[in-house]
């Protein structure tokens, strides 16, 4: 079964089940591989339906200061390309018989670190470490004609995004060009920043899930609450958190003593996946 | 694929790498641009502002006793003598002007020296805009007097903090800033770079400079230079006099790009010809500075304006085409510019235009007997603490 397979099945139960789910995203190398490593293994544990998994970049224009400062930190710490491969293949191999086979992983990158190595040979490489979908924040659907037929070639599933102001031939574009999930940013700006989902935006998820037809639809971009889970639920199948979780992490590793760092992670990780669940539909 | 936006590439370089919230921005820029700029009232309000306003046409000036010092013959043209002393203002004008039609009220912009940021508060103070200005914290410092000139002019200054703290920053900032509020914002790009249709804005509002340029100096000369000079830091005021003469295959054009401490291994510059390589920064696809894993690299010049990453998407065409070549100046070439524009001629350029210049001493003998052409892009007067600074305390109140 090839990855985009094992993505869509997974995620296309979720649907087809009624599930919802929360999606969390953190930022390879941040706090330095193995407090990541220990961050995919509990999410694993915790059966999320799909992790984010960043690659960190100097540059994340997208992002807002919590994700930029995660970038910041991962890059500190040395993470590589060549690094996050190697995160991506230790989860794979799974060890102290944990689930980290299963759990469809995305990476979420910027266009150049990439386009550093050729598409091809970038999407092949995450491919063999296990990656099962790429999403990239600063690739509209006009650029990404080699990053497609890339995934296409490796079999991971290429993820585009839609905003509140794409236009409908854009969206259906995207949608079409998507595998996976089509994710959906559920506000204008960068990530991080707090706003209540309201009306307008929910009526934009509504008309993003009746363009999406199967294709299950992810919402991100500041959701960091159990209340926001919910009312990103409200329309679509997975919540999808960045910010907040990765601050979460983050905090708790930081204040832990060095030999605790990797269950401080895991228990953060574990805590906040429980509060956030509070918003998922019964 | 669909594709609504017609992304405009220079050779194989520029496109729209954009985050999926800033392309219906993009796409209502584009839009309005080719709208308005073919209006006959708008190009007549810019072009009224442009001179009754800014001062243009600029002055065409014989670089006399460098001339003869040098043993070629130095034309100027002088970007410093427009309003707020830099090309810059072509472009807020036009920009601004293009805000206010597109009904936005509030600009922001980025800014490295200080004189994209005083040229769009300039503009925004004219026209009646909300202006706010990114810049960041070591250009901040360094351009402190912009800084000060920005604020009496009304525009809100926010000072970046992060990253590298320059013009790279500034720009993250900016951009981020126009994601949160499109409908009510326009971004106002201060260089020949970005993501489509940012390039061709700006280079179109520049190009001004070309076709004075070569008028003069056909008009004062009969005659063609061999070779125009401009620095390239975005690559605004070299594409903005360059295009004039680029159809002209015996003009050499060069752009100066900045050197720092050289451009050996282990130095810092902000040459992207000499040690960089195709990527994507900020919405395109040009040369960058970049390690071998895509990460965007530290820069340095004495200049704020030239201390970049990544240069506009029509040089990178440019060169590949071989139409331009590309060399650089190093800091110290650039003082040795400077000084000598100002005790041969009398004029204290900008920092970012002394490395043109600097080029030129340098290569003096290769031009020998030669009519060469530099773009002036502004004056010096922002960099004055710098070099006070590099002359040493004992010089300071002597
Ligand atoms: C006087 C002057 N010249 C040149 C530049 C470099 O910009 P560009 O390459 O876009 O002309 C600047 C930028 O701040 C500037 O202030």
């Amino acid at each position: 079964m090839s990855a985009v397979d094992k993505l869509e099945l997974r995620l296309r139960a979720l649907r087809a089940t009624g599930r919802k789910g929360i999606a969390p995203y953190l930022t390879a190398g941040d706090g330095g591989s193995d407090v990541t490593l220990a961050v995919l293994r509990e999410l694993a544990d915790q059966d999320v339906p799909c992790v984010e998994l960043g690659l960190p970049f100097s540059d994340p224009i997208a992002d807002g200061p919590l994700l930029q400062a995660a970038n910041d930190r991962a890059l500190a710490a040395g993470t590589t390309f060549e690094e996050v491969l190697e995160i991506l293949s230790r989860f794979r191999r799974g060890g102290r018989g944990e689930l980290g086979r299963d759990l469809p992983v995305i990476v979420m990158s910027y266009s150049n670190p990439l386009v550093r190595r050729g598409w091809g040979n970038a999407v092949r490489a995450l491919a063999r470490a296990g990656a099962d979908g790429l999403l990239v924040a600063d690739l509209p659907i006009e650029e990404a004609g080699a990053m497609s037929s890339a995934a296409r070639m490796a079999g991971i599933a290429p993820i585009f995004f839609v905003a509140p102001t794409t236009s409908e031939q854009r969206m259906t574009t995207a949608i079409q060009m998507s595998r996976g999930f089509v994710y959906a940013i559920g506000r204008l700006g960068v990530t991080g920043a707090r706003t209540e989902l309201d009306d307008a935006a929910q009526a934009f998820l509504a008309r993003v899930r009746q363009v999406a037809g199967g294709l299950p639809v992810g919402v991100g971009f500041g959701i960091s609450n159990a209340s926001e889970v919910g009312a990103a639920l409200k329309h679509a199948d997975l919540a999808i958190v960045g910010s907040a979780f990765v601050e979460h992490v983050h905090q708790a590793v930081s204040q832990a003593a060095p030999p605790r760092r990797l269950d401080a992670a895991r228990v953060a990780a574990r805590e906040f996946l429980q509060v956030l669940s509070g918003g998922l539909p019964a | 694929m669909t594709t609504t936006l017609d992304t405009t590439r220079f050779g194989a370089f520029g496109g729209t790498f954009a985050p999926e919230t800033l392309m219906a921005p993009l796409f209502e820029l584009e839009r309005e641009w080719k709208r308005w700029t073919a209006d006959a009232d708008f190009r007549a309000e810019l072009a009224s502002l442009l001179q009754h306003f800014a001062g243009r046409p600029t002055a065409l000036t014989h670089a006399r006793r460098l001339s003869r010092e040098l043993g070629l013959e130095l034309w100027l043209k002088r970007e410093d003598l427009l309003h707020t002393g830099a090309h810059k203002l072509n472009n807020t004008l036009g920009q601004c002007l293009l805000a206010q039609r597109m009904g936005k009220s509030r600009v922001v912009a980025e800014t490295g020296a200080g004189q994209h940021g005083v040229a769009t508060a300039t503009a925004c103070a004219l026209l009646g805009l909300d202006c706010v200005v990114y810049m960041g914290a070591v250009d901040a410092a360094r351009q402190r007097m912009n800084l000060l000139r920005m604020e009496l002019l009304g525009a809100r200054v926010r000072v970046v903090e992060h990253g590298q703290r320059t013009l790279k920053d500034a720009i993250n900032e900016a951009m981020r800033a126009w994601v949160g509020d499109p409908t009510e914002t326009h971004y106002a790009l201060g260089s020949a770079l970005g993501p489509h249709p940012f390039p061709s804005i700006v280079a179109g509002f520049q190009q001004v400079i070309g076709e004075e340029a070569r008028k003069d100096f056909l008009a004062r000369t009969g005659r063609l230079p061999d070779a125009v000079v401009a620095c390239v830091g975005g690559g605004s005021n070299a594409i903005g006099i360059f295009r004039a003469f680029v159809p002209d295959a015996s003009v050499a054009l060069v752009g100066v790009e900045a050197g720092g401490e050289g451009v050996g291994k282990g130095q810092q510059h902000a040459a992207r010809f000499a040690g960089g390589e195709p990527g994507v920064l900020h919405g395109c696809y040009t040369y960058l500075l970049q390690d071998d894993d895509g990460q965007i690299r530290p820069t340095h010049s004495i200049s704020a304006g030239l201390d970049y990453p990544a240069v506009g998407p029509e040089h990178a065409m440019l060169h590949d085409e071989k139409r331009a070549r590309y060399s650089w100046a190093t800091d110290a070439e650039a003082l040795r510019g400077f000084e000598a524009l100002a005790k041969g001629e009398g004029i204290l350029c900008a920092l970012e235009s002394a490395h043109a210049v600097g080029w030129v001493l340098r290569e003096r003998e290769a031009l020998s007997g030669q009519h060469v052409l530099v773009n002036l892009s502004g004056r010096g007067d922002k960099d004055l603490e710098t070099i006070a600074s590099l002359r040493g305390p004992e010089r300071e109140g002597a």
